[in-house]
């Protein structure tokens, strides 16, 4: 549904002077850089795909969805959206395509949420019978219709994500492109933006690629990852490979009551006497945690258990570091 | 075109949502132009004329001037306010849509508040046109002509505007530039040229032609010297300078792709 060949995008940046008049000097004789935003970067998603695409801010996430969306033209490489270029057929892409920012709403601020709605079918040319059958779906799924008459400006944010999410799927598109859709949303409003977003992909097989820096939209959505730093591809694959590859060891915390005999602890435990806390590495692949549980249950009263299993912000921040 | 309507009606019940201000501010352009034009009227009344033009036929020049400046923040007001979509990257929105981004600009914006200024210049085309026919002037010609000198003259405004935004493509900030391609011109278009220095007059025949919006039809139409063939520079002055404009303006977007500013 999606293909990106080796798409790459330069920023041009003026060198900056330093010392006298450095303003002026960069004005006058400045050397425009060349910086890559995006190098080479190459991926395929099949229809129905669930892409969460990664990356540390300033890694090139929002250029590449900009080259995919036909806001900006490659400097190298192709990209195909549908069958078509999003550069060559912008409008005929645009019709193919929902796009949500999170950062920014496309409902018009000062009007009813509803009167977006019809606009923007307007502006699709979507048929009144099909505008309805949207609606009454999307409407209903959102719970959107406690406020279609309130203006935007006056929605929370979580209602306004809600709106924009069911003003992208209007014209029914095969793709949406959703830059960081749960910024700065409640748990609850999150839950509910990605049961939707679940939801639509499994019943709908609409093609899914989000930018995020949630790590639970990750784990709960995310078919495949695309992790990108430095304009880079770091990684392309399933949340479960990534695990795999790069593996972290899981923590065993035992907290006691009353005294602890230090000595009998397995070895390479960490113990804080102060909060009387026992801390054991494992890898769940090879140990099963009983044995541990048991020795460590041997040392003393436990008062408390806890398996700690690596984080994937954990693994994914051991990834930006190593591609620096 | 259907599409177009729904934008306008959005706008306008958009605006409403603020009915005070809304009145407000129709109210208050009004009184901006009308006592921009005291002033002028009040050194008239004392000097009798400007460069030979007699309060009426600056009332003309001043007229139109405000009439086309209104219809350009009226209907594309989004091009007047350009800075807002290059600054905050607002543009790229438009070009996830099925549809050229000038006509969503056009759409997104029907100013309406600009509308005080607007029946203000009607107003004083009024006076206008009715002092020079109390001075046994022809006013036919003009008032037959003032379709055309509205629309062309509108076009060079909203021309000027179109290539200034374009420019916002290179330098993302545009509104300190509008005071040398939109209010400048603009006072200046509402006097005869002959009272500027050569090098201004150049300007304003040529590189911003604002000269052609009411002065050079004036001429003819005022017996001043012009011929009738006058009449019909305007509007082909005008055709040129928007086929110009909208040419930068495509190669802006083309800019805009490459570098996204």
């Amino acid at each position: 549904m999606i293909r990106a060949e080796g798409l790459t995008k330069y920023y041009h940046v003026t060198e900056r002077k330093s010392g006298r008049f450095a303003t002026l000097r960069t004005f006058v004789a400045g050397r425009m850089q060349k910086v890559p935003a995006v190098q080479e970067m190459s991926f395929e998603i099949p229809k129905g795909g669930f892409v969460g695409y990664i990356g540390p801010n300033g890694a090139g996430k929002s250029t590449t969805i900009k080259m995919l969306t036909g806001i900006l033209h490659p400097d190298e490489g192709r990209v195909e959206v549908g069958g078509m270029s999003p550069q060559n057929q912008r409008k005929e892409v645009a019709r193919k395509i929902g796009v949500v920012f999170g950062q920014r709403t496309q409902l018009w601020w000062d009007l009813p949420t509803r009167d977006s709605f019809e606009l923007l079918a307007a502006m699709y040319n979507v048929q009144a019978a099909d505008y309805d059958k949207a609606m009454g779906v999307y409407a209903e799924l959102l719970g959107l219709h406690e406020f279609l008459d309130t203006p935007v400006r006056k929605l929370s944010l979580g209602q306004r994500m809600r709106a924009d999410l069911c003003a992208a799927l209007l014209h029914d598109p095969d793709v949406l492109f959703l830059d960081e859709p749960t910024i700065g949303l409640d748990v609850t409003a999150k839950n509910r933006i990605r049961g939707f977003l679940r939801d639509l992909n499994e019943r709908e097989q609409k093609t899914i690629l989000l930018t995020t820096h949630d790590m639970d939209d990750i784990e709960q959505l995310c078919k495949q990852l695309i992790i990108i730093n430095h304009g880079k591809k770091v990684y392309d694959g399933t949340l479960e490979e990534l695990r795999a590859t790069y593996p972290l060891p899981s923590v065993l915390e035992v907290e006691f009551h009353g005294d602890v005999q230090e000595l009998l602890l397995p070895a390479g435990t960490q113990y804080d006497p102060e909060r009387r806390v026992a801390r054991l590495s494992f890898d769940k692949q090879v140990t099963s945690p009983m044995p541990l549980i048991d020795a460590l249950g041997a040392c003393g009263e436990v008062r408390d258990i806890q398996v700690l299993t690596p984080k994937i912000e954990d693994i994914i921040e051991g990834m930006y570091i190593a591609s620096r | 075109m259907a599409l177009y309507w729904k934008l306008v009606k959005a706008s306008l019940k958009s605006q409403l949502q603020y009915k005070l201000a809304f009145a407000f501010e129709v109210v208050m352009f009004m009184i901006m132009q009308a006592l921009d034009f005291l002033l002028v009227a009040a050194i008239l009344l004392k000097f009798d004329t400007v460069g030979g033009w007699d309060l009426y036929e600056v009332g003309y020049l001043f007229s139109i001037a405000s009439l086309v400046r209104s219809l350009y923040r009226v209907f594309a007001n989004e091009i007047h306010s350009f800075e807002k979509y290059t600054k905050n990257g607002e543009f790229d929105q438009l070009l996830t849509r099925p549809v050229s981004p000038l006509v969503l600009l056009f759409s997104r914006g029907i100013n309406w508040n600009q509308i005080g200024g607007f029946l203000q210049g009607v107003l004083m085309l009024m006076f206008a046109l009715w002092g020079l026919h109390e001075q046994g002037a022809s006013i036919w010609a003009a008032l037959l002509y003032l379709p055309v000198s509205i629309l062309s003259g509108a076009l060079i405004v909203f021309s000027l505007g179109l290539a200034t935004a374009t420019i916002g493509f290179w330098t993302v900030k545009i509104n300190e530039l509008l005071a040398f391609t939109h209010y400048g011109p603009l006072n200046a278009a509402s006097y005869p040229m002959h009272i500027y220095p050569g090098w201004l007059r150049g300007v304003l025949f040529t590189l911003i032609p604002v000269a052609f919006i009411a002065y050079v039809p004036s001429l003819y139409l005022f017996d001043k010297g012009g011929a009738l063939w006058y009449l019909l520079v305007s509007p082909l002055i005008a055709f040129v300078v928007a086929g110009l404009a909208l040419r930068f303006w495509k190669f802006g977007i083309k800019h805009y792709h490459s570098t996204g500013s």
